[in-house]
């Protein structure tokens, strides 16, 4: 057994650490005022390869598996939950179902300048009546000759303001529902039928798009068919896990710099004659936090091991839900801490810690409620002793 | 036209504490980066090669335990790296020197040497100079910027109270200062790929053993390391209360004081 990170690891985190530090950072408290995407930023990280970090080279990609994707993902969400939002929901799971279940032409035509940050892509799953109940969409795809003509609309799209390619799923065989009846679907943002029907004006991650789109009449052409006709579901919930995984890195690296100003916080700050460093109070709470951080991040680079080496059955369902659950509740409970150690400060726009505190709550809701997690743990421990749990 | 780089590296200032009473640095997280103001000299190397076709060669700075700042320099642009080997682990200007020289005469010369005009963790500033000795080149030092055109190279540097541009026939050394240039990041697949040791970069990085370039007992250290020590303590600031008038007049004052006549 060896922990220690390969050498091309230890140098991707450099490099990545080095961009977050002077690329995103400084930028990280005004796209959140002014409520804007870093499009800057996502164009640099396409320029050195990062927003391909994980797919193949013969894909546009830098080839760093997902170890390095987990990489990039915490580096970033140290710094900026948003820029780690857009780039997550373009790899982790608007591209990456195009990598897990796309045919080589749609590699070639879509992924590799996905992989090059050439065009971004967001992931079409959300829709007003189907949150965690994912597999009652209404999202309809019609055959018609060489093309299905989709209709219906999703909610909650990251990245869907300004992305060139969704992946889309949508209901083929109603009859048939998740099991059979869902089709997954590349789509242009470009074509006629496609719109961008709303942002949404959030509390926290303010640097991405959140969108509602709306398809009326999208022809899409057959070849575009996602994994089999049908089988839809699996490829977005297969997508997911990836997401699961590497939203639990970026949370990672949000408790990890909530560590770091807590600490910082609890050096610099006197109270009754001494600095709160030497308050116990404020010591077992930084111990405690700091434990549930290295217990994190064992989990999230032993979930990434697992996909390198190609153990991703259902276990690596069963983890990946863990490092999304574990993570995002993890990071909340870091940045709340740090705050309560900056007091009144912490609440000013003065420091990150007001804009971490409102980035961070999102992450126990997308990709699959916290709630949602428990259940898909809990389903994989019972079904180990034979239960099936009823939904 | 060749560009010879010599590139070092130096512990992550972010992973260290240097506690002055104990006399002591106290390494948190073993990580090093490329001295900056090396990796300054290979971003000027890489701007003249964007400019004017030229080949850039990287060299380490002294003998180093692994190539990882040479995997660095390849994934940034350099062309070709060589990993010296076989001499004592940071040996001092002098001795690199000789045998930097005997590599670019193996190398089959260079036009141009660019390198940091001081290090971040010694502020060890001799190997630019001795290299341009025992060359018998001409040297600029501490430039802020370089550009290479009609057989001679251009400099950007400090004149007192200005920044005067110097021109000297090549071949030339050059040394460049930390934050002269803002360096470009090694591209993520090369990173990759050298680190691996696959693909064409992968055959970009040789390994010379020393004792191939130079006679053993020129691979014997001049300096002694004894022990080390620290700069005093930097005078805290002082904080001006008062009116904007009398902060301003303060200021003026303390400024004045302090200013050469």
């Amino acid at each position: 057994m060896d922990f220690t990170f390969s050498p091309e690891h230890q140098a991707l985190r450099r490099l990545v650490r080095e961009f977050a530090e002077n690329e995103v950072a400084p930028l990280a408290a005004e796209i959140d005022r002014k409520h804007q995407i870093p499009f800057e930023t996502l164009r640099k990280l396409g320029e050195i390869g990062l927003l391909g970090v994980c797919f193949p080279q013969e894909y546009g990609g830098m080839g760093a598996g997902e170890t390095g994707y987990c990489i990039l993902m915490e580096e970033l969400g140290r710094v900026c939950t948003s820029t780690a939002t857009n780039v997550g929901a373009h790899i982790g799971i608007g591209a990456m179902a195009i990598h897990l279940d796309g045919n080589p032409e749609q590699k070639r035509k879509y992924l590799t300048p996905l992989a090059r940050g050439e065009k971004i892509a967001a992931f079409g799953l959300t829709e007003s009546n189907a949150g965690s109940d994912a597999a009652n969409i209404r999202t309809r795809a019609v055959r018609e000759g060489d093309s299905w003509i989709l209709d219906g609309g999703k909610v909650y799209i990251t990245n869907g303001g300004f992305a060139d390619i969704v992946t889309v799923m949508a209901v083929t065989d109603p009859a048939l529902g998740a099991r059979g009846g869902v089709t997954a679907f590349i789509v242009e943002a470009s074509w006629p039928g496609f719109k961008v029907a709303r942002e949404e004006d959030k509390m926290g991650i303010r640097g991405t798009s959140t969108a509602e789109l709306v398809f009326e009449e999208l022809r899409v052409p057959h070849e575009n068919v996602l994994g089999k006709v049908g089988e839809g579901f699996v490829t977005f919930m297969k997508s997911l896990d990836m997401g699961r995984l590497t939203l639990g890195a970026a949370c990672l690296g949000g408790a990890q710099a909530a560590l770091e100003m807590a600490v910082y916080w609890a050096k610099t700050r006197r109270q009754f004659g001494v600095e709160l460093a030497h308050k116990q109070s404020v010591q077992w709470a930084i111990a405690n936090i700091a434990t549930e951080i290295e217990a994190l991040r064992s989990l999230v680079y032993r979930v990434a091991w697992m996909v390198d080496t190609g153990q991703t059955g259902q276990e690596f369902t069963q983890l990946a839900a863990m490092c999304k659950m574990y993570g995002s509740e993890v990071a909340s409970r870091a940045i709340d801490l740090a705050l309560q150690i900056y007091g009144g400060l912490g609440v000013t726009r003065d420091f990150h810690i007001e804009r971490a505190f409102r980035d961070a709550r999102i992450a126990e809701i997308f990709e699959g409620t916290n709630e949602i997690q428990r259940i898909v743990i809990a389903s994989n421990i019972f079904r180990e002793y034979g239960v099936r749990i009823r939904p | 036209m060749r560009i010879a780089v010599v590139l070092g590296r130096v512990l992550d200032p972010r992973g260290i504490v240097v506690n002055r009473r104990a006399g002591r640095i106290f390494i948190n997280r073993e990580e090093y980066i490329l001295q900056p103001a090396d990796r300054c000299a290979l971003e000027a190397a890489l701007r003249i090669k964007d400019a004017a076709s030229a080949e850039v060669v990287a060299l380490p700075r002294t003998f180093l335990p692994d190539d990882d700042v040479l995997c660095q320099a390849l994934a940034t642009g350099a062309d070709r790296a060589i990993y010296l080997t076989g001499g004592p682990l940071g040996a001092d200007e002098a001795l690199m020197a000789r045998v930097l020289v005997a590599a670019i005469a193996k190398l089959g010369g260079a036009d141009l040497i660019l390198t940091g005009a001081t290090t971040m963790d010694t502020g060890q500033s001799q190997l630019g100079p001795r290299l341009a000795e025992a060359l018998n080149w001409p040297q600029v030092l501490n430039a802020w910027a370089v550009e290479t055109a009609d057989g001679a190279a251009r400099a950007v540097v400090n004149a007192g109270a200005g920044y005067v541009q110097v021109e000297v026939d090549l071949p030339a050394v050059i040394t460049l200062l930390p934050g002269a240039l803002k360096p470009r990041y090694p591209r993520g697949t090369q990173l990759i790929n050298i680190y691996r040791g696959v693909g064409e970069i992968a055959q970009a990085l040789e390994q010379w053993p020393a004792a191939d370039l130079v006679e053993e007992a020129a691979l014997t250290p001049v300096v002694e390391r004894r022990g080390q020590d620290f700069p005093p303590e930097r005078e805290r600031g002082v904080r001006l209360t008062g009116s904007p008038e009398e902060v301003a007049r303060a200021a003026a004052e303390a400024l004045r004081k302090r200013l050469p006549r």
